[in-house]
């Protein structure tokens, strides 16, 4: 295996570079631009779930001082060009495409669908003209729950539609199902629901638009996982030639899925720039972030295992309802990475996936941070269920279940290779480090005393970006590329498609770009956030460990070897010879030849070289993920329920997690923390609430609760480095793991501590008035596994 | 979430202040912490024409006890005040355990007792404590001062008895008939949570028989409760396991909860007993005026 070049900075914990200007309040977020002329929007927003829009009237409004404009969703229409969502025809989403424009024209279809747009002189000024707009509604009955979406005499959101169905029912098989059930000793039958959950980054939505009449040119100061993706909203939606629109973005903060493309609002801002001829900055508030920026997760699993009387998983039988909301989104998209990622590292005989996917009065569905998660609760649910029900330890079940690493690999029944998966090492490592028989017996002594305390174990694989498949490249969405240029002050400069929101990429990108060039790391420069630079790229999917570094890599070493190839021109040394370290090139043992890069740059700049030697020290390089790989890693937490007010607290929470070669450990680290601390959020206490009519019930920081310091505890991580796979490129993503995998860490802890009481838990939203109520329904709950050999397989079916 | 156009006033007399919200009639608001008002404004959900900051009056920012025992809080105390107060840990056992749960330390820093008294949400921590010490809010008006009972202050969610150009200039707590002991439990489901549920449990002994009992009940209905009924089964008692259990349930009972996203009916009526419990069975462990 070749090693990267001078291994200085790549592995170490080397402190972001982004942060001395962050954490002293200088980071530029889109909040913080100021354009001479710059108006603002506030958006008119509907008060009823599902509603036909018989007028709006914005005269008053328009009449306020200091109010410019005010447009309806008519008015609207007819400055853009009507389409599907940008990213859903990016992904290649499949099935009808509901039609609807940019801002409620002919109804509503969740509280908080924009109606109009009013562009004043300051925000105040727009909210005041906001509340002079006048909305006449004919109510509908609200869908505010998939089951009543389901029902065919529901009222369709979409008329082209017919009814609310989003994604029509499929199924799938994946061995013999009906031979893989007849043939268990146990069949289970269990429904799983995940809860409506959602992003919620420090920093909103936003946008600056900014049309130059003159040039024609439409600038977007932009929040988003990708300028490029966003780019290509607004021209399909301005209707915009590409080289007539810019964007750029400048720090972020936060997203976790939520920002990818341009949003309604942000390209109806846009829309009113162009008309203006002025800029406008639509920043939106946390109410509206929370009511209408998007959710995600709502889904339930009607789940059949089929066991033998020694805990081997057989097979799995699934049904999956998604609740997609009102707008069509990444919910479309979930049901089929679900399905492929469902028999997880576990060695499954047969799989059956139905999924249907719904429309309902509902914020749209977003990605957010692991989009199809639930395969990892449902899977990881139903181990601890399976067995309780049988006996068996859960650290047991999984070892006996999860495939053993072999050469060739095993291959998940869906398809992919699980080529250097470690399951089965992080989970005895963490059973070693949470010391389990020690916390057992601590469990009893505390059960003496009246406290409850429980530990639970999970693990789950992430294709980060998954192995190289026939097909073509392993990457998700795609090879990934780069420019890379040696500038004459000496930097080695990065341009990539990357949009950093909180993956530290200005410094793991420089510490590779560094090591394989042989600069010091503080002489490079990573440039992103400019359509007009940057090459095509969106941050997401856990991609840029391996995609985006391994970009830099080999991207670093071909700008080393045309630096060489000049150097040897101008030093007449074959460059066979010659060698960059610390910023230098010499000859291999002759320190004293030394000849800074910045002077090698600038004697390639000064045009005194012939057609005959490419001066030109800049090069583009793509990769395309090479041999790829799975991130994934066990985690273990232990827990104590307050069995009189249902308050649960986190005591000791551990990972470990096996994202490959480490760029920068600390980084590695504040993924992980950062989303077990979002799991223990979404199990604990956070909750997207409508209630039947279809109001959302979460509008507030105060309704919405978010984990603090207070409830989150030291995480301990180990890492583990153990099967290199690529030649040169063994990072993995770990952008996602810690939210895939802390929500079944923790409610299995949670089911262990209230063991006493017999409970055993379907769902994943387990505030303290739940726990209440599941131990005083103990008992009573869905009935455990039915000893039937004979029994005939039914699949799927509601 | 900006607020409406309002104007701003910021008087360094009380008179003038006085003055100033006469002049303003319904459509004035004092500003003291700003901790309730400041949100509301920016939701719109509330949008007066005028706000009067109080925060230039001088001398209101005392917590101070009389010779006799009595303790006075004025108008700009804040929360933080009374969580690091000496005198309350000393003194004050059912206050001294509210005042850290009060919110998160942001808003203690900001926000006031007497504030959070006048804003009268059924959800605030502090109208139950000072309701279970029998103590009472102090209005200045143009006719001058007149003492309001906590028991009366408070007339539904949101809503006191000042007349709109009457200032609360101070909160009182009578002095204890004996040694105090109390305690107060919150349920919040995180830190800076309103409360779910919450209890304040205010006793004065002499000897191990209760003289005076207090209890009242936070966010268990359309404001404050006093649970009388529950006070009454403990006075002219010593605190035993039957005398607690008959608190509880009497407390449970005068609970009006509503079922909410943050629990059901039946649930938050099992806390509340459960809370009431839990700080009497405290205060008969603990020496007087130590209790939780």
């Amino acid at each position: 295996m070749a090693q990267i070049a001078a291994q200085r900075y790549t592995g170490a914990s080397i402190r972001r570079s982004e942060d001395p200007r962050l954490l002293t309040g200088r980071g530029r977020y889109v909040d913080d631009i100021k354009l001479p002329g710059m108006l603002h929007a506030a958006f008119v927003r509907s008060p009823l779930a599902h509603a036909r829009v018989l007028s709006v009237d914005v005269c008053a409004a328009r009449a306020l001082p200091g109010v410019v404009a005010a447009f309806t969703g008519a008015d609207l229409e007819a400055m853009t060009v009507p389409g599907p969502d940008a990213l859903s025809t990016l992904m290649g989403a499949a099935g009808p495409t509901p039609e609807f424009t940019l801002l409620a024209t002919d109804k509503v279809r969740f509280a908080g669908d924009p109606v109009a747009v009013v562009i004043a002189e300051s925000r105040y000024l727009a909210e005041d003209g906001c509340e002079l707009v006048e909305v006449d509604y004919d109510e509908l009955p609200p869908v505010a729950s998939a089951d009543f979406a389901l029902d065919p005499g529901s009222p369709p959101l979409f008329a082209n539609l017919g009814d609310n169905i989003a994604r029509s029912r499929s199924r799938n098989e994946f061995g013999d199902i009906a031979a893989t059930f007849a043939g268990a000793d146990r069949v289970y039958d269990f429904r799983i629901d995940v809860h409506r959950h959602q992003n919620v980054p420090m920093e909103g939505r936003g946008c600056v638009a900014s049309y130059d009449p003159d040039l024609g040119v439409l600038t977007m100061h932009a929040a988003t996982q990708s300028v490029h993706v966003a780019k290509i909203a607004v021209t399909m939606r301005l209707g915009m030639e590409p080289d007539k629109v810019r964007v750029l973005a400048g720090d972020i903060g936060g997203s976790f899925g939520l920002k990818i493309g341009a949003s309604r609002e942000e390209l109806a801002t846009a829309a009113a720039s162009r008309a203006l001829g002025r800029p406008v900055k639509w920043v939106e508030d946390r109410t509206e972030n929370l009511t209408a920026s998007g959710q995600a997760r709502e889904e339930s699993f009607n789940v059949r295992a089929a066991v033998s009387n020694d805990g081997d998983l057989l097979g799995l039988d699934v049904t999956m309802v998604i609740d997609t909301g009102s707008y069509p989104g990444m919910g479309g998209m979930v049901p089929a990475i679900i399905e492929a990622m469902l028999p997880g590292p576990y060695k499954l005989a047969a799989l059956g996936f139905e999924s249907v996917g719904v429309t309902t009065n509902k914020a749209p569905y977003v990605a957010y941070r692991g989009p199809w998660a639930s395969e990892t609760f449902v899977r990881e649910r139903v181990l601890d269920l399976i067995a309780k029900d049988l006996g068996l330890d859960p650290l047991e079940i999984r070892l006996r279940n999860a495939a053993p690493r072999t050469d060739p690999p095993a291959v998940m029944l869906t398809g992919r290779p699980l080529a250097g998966v470690t399951t089965r090492e992080s989970l005895e490592r963490v059973a070693k480090l949470a010391d389990i028989p020690a916390f057992r017996r601590r469990q009893a002594q505390a059960r003496a005393q009246g406290r409850y305390l429980g530990i639970g174990v999970a693990t789950f694989i992430e294709a980060a970006p998954g192995p190289r498949s026939p097909e073509g490249a392993s990457g998700p969405m795609g090879s990934e590329s780069m420019r890379l240029r040696l500038d004459e002050d000496g930097f080695v400069v990065l341009f990539t498609g990357q949009m950093p929101h909180g993956q530290s990429h200005q410094t793991t990108l420089a510490q590779i770009a560094a090591d394989e060039f042989g600069v010091p790391f503080e002489q490079v420069r990573v440039v992103v956030g400019d359509t007009d630079v940057v090459p095509f790229g969106l941050t997401g999917g856990s991609r840029s460990a391996t995609m985006t570094g391994g970009v830099t890599l080999h991207g670093a070493r071909r700008l080393k070897a045309k630096v060489l190839d000049f150097a040897s021109h101008l030093m007449e040394v074959s460059a066979m010879d010659l060698q960059i370290t610390d910023g230098n090139v010499g000859v291999r043992g002759d320190p004293a030849s030394a000849v800074a890069v910045s002077e090698i740059a600038r004697q390639a700049a000064s045009g005194e070289f012939g057609a005959d030697v490419d001066a030109r020290l800049e090069v583009e390089a793509v990769f395309d993920g090479g041999e790829g790989g799975w991130s994934g890693g066990s985690h273990c937490a232990v827990v104590e329920v307050d069995v009189e007010t249902g308050i649960v607290t986190v005591e000791r929470y551990v990972a470990v997690e096996d994202c490959g070669v480490l760029i920068n450990p600390a980084v590695v680290e504040g993924q992980i923390r950062g989303g077990v601390a979002q799991g223990i959020g979404a199990v604990l206490l956070e909750r997207s609430a409508y209630d039947a009519d279809g109001n959302f019930q979460s509008a507030t920081f105060m309704d919405y609760l978010l984990p603090t310091a207070c409830d989150v505890p030291r995480i301990e991580i180990e890492h583990l480095q153990t099967v290199p796979l690529d030649a040169d490129v063994n990072f993995r993503g770990v952008g996602e793991g810690g939210m895939i995998v802390a929500p079944p860490t923790i409610v299995n802890a949670i089911e262990d501590a209230l063991s006493p009481f017999g409970v055993r838990i379907y769902e994943q939203h387990l505030p303290p008035a739940r726990i209440l109520e599941l131990i005083a329904t103990a008992g009573s709950a869905q009935p455990s596994g039915s000893a039937q050999p004979g029994r005939s397989a039914q699949p799927g079916g509601r | 979430m900006y607020p409406s156009r309002f104007r701003y006033e910021a008087p360094h007399t009380v008179a003038e202040a006085i003055r100033l919200l006469a002049a303003g009639g319904d459509n004035a608001k004092v500003l003291a912490g700003g901790q309730s008002l400041v949100p509301l404004m920016k939701l719109r959900f509330a949008a007066p024409e005028l706000v009067v900051d109080i925060n230039n009056l001088p001398g209101l920012s005392y917590h101070r006890a009389d010779p006799d025992g009595t303790l006075r809080i004025g108008a700009l105390c804040r929360h933080a005040d009374l969580e690091r107060s000496a005198l309350l840990a000393g003194t004050q056992p059912t206050m001294a355990a509210a005042a850290p749960l009060i919110a998160d330390p942001i808003v203690r820093n900001r926000g006031t007792l007497v504030g959070s008294l006048c804003h009268a949400d059924p959800q605030g921590d502090w109208a139950s404590v000072v309701l279970s010490l029998g103590g009472s809010v102090v209005a200045e008006g143009p006719d001058g001062r007149r003492s309001i009972p906590m028991t009366d202050f408070v007339t539904g969610p949101f809503q006191n008895l000042l007349a709109p150009d009457e200032i609360a200039v101070e909160a009182v707590i009578p002095a204890a008939q004996g040694e105090r002991r109390g305690g107060y439990l919150k349920l919040e489901r995180r830190v800076g949570d309103f409360a779910t549920v919450g209890v304040a449990v205010s006793l004065e002994t002499a000897g191990e028989v209760v003289r005076r009992a207090g209890i009242a009940l936070t966010g268990v209905g359309a404001s404050t409760i006093a649970a009388s009924a529950a006070a009454a089964a403990l006075t002219g008692h010593s605190l035993t396991a039957e005398s607690i259990a008959a608190a509880a349930s009497a407390a449970a009972e005068a609970a009006r909860p509503r079922t909410d996203h943050r629990g059901s009916a039946e649930y938050k009526r099992h806390m509340v007993a459960t809370f009431v419990e839990r700080i009497l069975t405290r205060c008969s462990a603990e020496p007087a005026e130590r209790a939780a």
